[in-house]
């Protein structure tokens, strides 16, 4: 099948402009993360919530602590792209402990999707926008390691490290506890522990 | 063993072996008067205890209940936790045991995640008071802050219900000053006189969450500020009607514009009849002068050319048609035409008998004829050329009948002619002296032709008192054939002109 080159011509501008048009409409405006991750993070925090009626009295004896670092985003003045990134880190950490497909007899089935459909629109948000930060900021970024590494404060990159760790032990005791039904109960609770917990730092998003 | 204010640890959980289901009683958590109440309702009623006991724990530690002091050997079922529970991250774990003396008839479990398993907040308590230009809603929170409670995760709302307009509801969100400890006054006024307005408090959470609305309190706004109502109203009317008025003119204005409305009659002067002179001393109309004239009508049969070149053909009696270069026949247009086509013409004179001969037309004809001299020429012309046609092939175009014209047998048409409607002119040929007509020797003298009978009196008439109509010149505007009848023998298609036959004047 022959195009015409004019109607090509003809169409192409149109086309194009359509397409940026569409494409700005679609894609997130990174001005406004901290209400777009308010908003998923509790609606997540909704799911957890009602996956379960009830929490199993006969499981406390198994509860854990799994120690949540809360510490990461308390006390010191983190900066905007270190929040983004904790936020990155523990929605990519929690998606992977729910996209297993170990507790389909705990939940029902339809609760879980949307549980890993949130996880997903959350990381595609914050993937998106970091890296926009990082194409603007490449330069400001780098003096701004340098100077932290002079002056001896922690890089903010250990705040991922403990987030990770954090998680691992989550996965350790699912193992540990051979995915049982009480296990995925205590994980869950605590999983929606911690996204109230970074649902609270979507404020700090927005002050800075 | 870690002792708090008012709570107090106790051992393991097994010190109390009871059933950890959490089937026999309900528990709440609520949020009254910004205070965190946990409360209890056994589902068998028929266990009643004397007292109860309250213990909590926590899931992100691994630790032993705790016990909560205020909350020890109490009769009511319900406990206060606003200082107890204070992390909102954090599930507590709540067990109430019943006692009948010092023995425990029921306990329950519970697991409240504050964030999502609270109930909706409780409104707080309010009043409204009604004055005449406004009504004040004085609101009363508790003294002590509850932790839980956090300024930015919480909005209260004031809803004001206008009953009278059909439940119209309008938000007012109150600005609330430091934390949600103090009593505080609204004021809402711009409020319609004579109407009931009822108020309703309540907290929204800035996530999405249930609210819990207090109950309406209703007041009926007073009409002391009438008078600055009715002011309004004045002014609000005055403005209205000002627009609607404008509304209109600038419609009107447009549609006169666009020539919708009032049409423009531009009229030239001479059509303006609404003269004051005119209206009171009325023109009478001009008596026209009249002419009687006779119209044979004369029904011509329209040839049908077949296309039949064969030398049989019907063309010996008839004109021979030119053949143009398209392969079209024309035929030329008779004297008969002529007068047929104009209102003022006259037939006649092709009917006329006289002119059979295909001599040229007598007086006597032209008395026939239709009125003054002036067109006699075309007439003679007409009647000669008629017979012209019929002696030299000249073909009328429109019947074959020329001997039913010739024998007057046509319709006759009988009308009154102005003369000086009609514009006649003189033949150029020696026939002129015949036919010429008389000069207007009275111009203001008007020729009356009756009955053909009569016309060749009339004609006499006629020429001794002249005639208005002018006489134009080899050069008339008639578009009449300007060939003279003696040229008859010419063959006549050739001089025949495809005129139209109209008089001018």
């Amino acid at each position: 099948m022959s195009v015409d080159p004019d109607v090509i011509r003809k169409c192409m501008w149109p086309v194009c402009l359509m397409g940026l048009f569409v494409t700005g409409i679609l894609s997130l405006d990174c001005n406004l993360l901290n209400v777009h991750l308010r908003r998923v993070t509790w609606h997540n925090l909704s799911l957890l919530s009602r996956m379960s009626k009830s929490f199993p009295i006969e499981c406390l004896r198994e509860s854990k602590a799994f120690e949540l670092p809360q510490e990461i985003l308390s006390d010191t003045q983190p900066l905007t792209r270190d929040i983004k990134e904790a936020f990155y880190e523990m929605s990519r950490q929690a998606f992977h402990i729910f996209i297993q497909d170990t507790f389909k007899s705990t939940w029902e089935e339809k609760h879980l999707r949307q549980v890993q459909i949130g996880l997903d629109q959350q990381l595609q948000y914050l993937e998106q926008c970091l890296e926009e930060e990082e194409e603007e900021n490449e330069d400001m970024r780098e003096m701004a390691e340098d100077e932290w590494t002079q002056s001896g404060a922690p890089v903010p990159q250990l705040s991922n490290l403990e987030l990770r760790r954090y998680f691992n032990r989550i996965d350790r005791f699912l193992k540990d506890k051979k995915y049982s039904h009480c296990a995925w109960e205590i994980v869950r609770v605590e999983i929606r522990r911690c996204f109230y917990f970074f649902h609270k730092f979507t404020a700090l998003l927005r002050r800075k | 063993m870690l002792l708090s204010q008012n709570v107090s640890a106790v051992g393991p959980l097994n010190l109390y072996p009871m059933d950890f289901s959490d089937e026999s009683c309900t528990l709440k958590m609520t949020l009254r008067n910004l205070q965190s109440i946990l409360s209890w309702e056994l589902k068998n009623h028929s266990i009643v205890p004397t007292h109860y006991t309250l213990w909590y724990t926590i899931m992100s530690k691994q630790e032993d209940m705790k016990l909560v002091v205020d909350c020890t050997n109490i009769t009511r079922s319900f406990c206060d936790l606003t200082d107890v529970w204070v992390n909102m991250t954090e599930m507590y774990i709540p067990k109430v045991v019943g006692y009948r003396g010092n023995a425990a008839l029921v306990s329950c479990m519970g697991s409240f995640f504050l964030t999502t398993d609270t109930l909706p907040l409780d409104p707080p308590e309010f009043e409204i008071v009604g004055f005449t230009d406004h009504i004040s809603v004085n609101v009363k929170f508790q003294s002590v802050a509850p932790k839980i409670l956090n300024e930015e995760e919480l909005q209260f709302y004031l809803a004001l219900i206008e009953e009278q307009s059909g439940g119209t509801v309008k938000k007012h969100k109150p600005q609330i000053n430091g934390n949600i400890t103090e009593n505080f006054s609204y004021v809402i006024d711009k409020l319609i006189p004579k109407t009931n307005y009822c108020v309703s408090v309540y907290f929204e959470p800035k996530d999405p969450r249930k609210i819990n609305r207090s109950p309406l309190k209703c007041t009926v706004f007073q009409p002391g500020w009438e008078s600055e109502s009715s002011e309004s109203a004045t002014i609000g009317g005055i403005i209205t009607l000002f627009l609607i008025a404008a509304v209109i003119i600038s419609t009107v204005m447009m549609l006169k514009r666009i020539g919708y409305i009032c049409l423009r009659n531009d009229f030239p002067k001479v059509l303006n009849f609404y003269k004051l002179s005119v209206l009171v001393f009325p023109e009478l109309p001009r008596l026209e002068e009249v002419a009687t004239v006779e119209v044979i009508h004369i029904n011509r049969k329209k040839k049908v050319w077949n296309y039949n070149y064969d030398d049989e053909s019907d063309s010996d009696n008839e004109a021979a048609p030119r053949i143009s270069a398209g392969g079209y026949t024309t035929h030329g247009l008779t004297g008969r035409l002529c007068p047929a086509s104009v209102s003022s013409a006259t037939l006649e004179d092709c009917s006329d008998p006289a002119a059979e001969e295909g001599d040229l037309p007598e007086p006597e004809a032209d008395a026939e004829a239709l009125t003054a001299p002036g067109p006699r020429p075309w007439q003679s012309e007409c009647t000669s050329r008629g017979y012209q046609g019929r002696g030299n092939l000249l073909q009328d175009p429109f019947s074959e009948e020329d001997s039913s014209s010739t024998e007057g047998s046509g319709d006759r048409i009988v009308f009154n002619v102005d003369l000086n409607s009609v514009c006649v002119r003189a033949l150029e040929d020696n026939d002129d002296s015949e036919v010429t007509p008389m000069l207007p020797s009275r111009p203001e003298e008007t020729v009356v032709l009756e009955d053909p009978d009569e016309t060749e009196s009339n004609l006499l008439v006629a020429s001794g008192e002249g005639t208005q109509l002018p006489f134009p010149g080899p050069s008339a505007e008639c578009p009449w054939p300007e060939d003279a009848p003696s040229d008859k023998s010419d063959t006549s298609e050739s001089d025949v002109d495809m005129r139209d036959g109209y008089v001018m004047r």
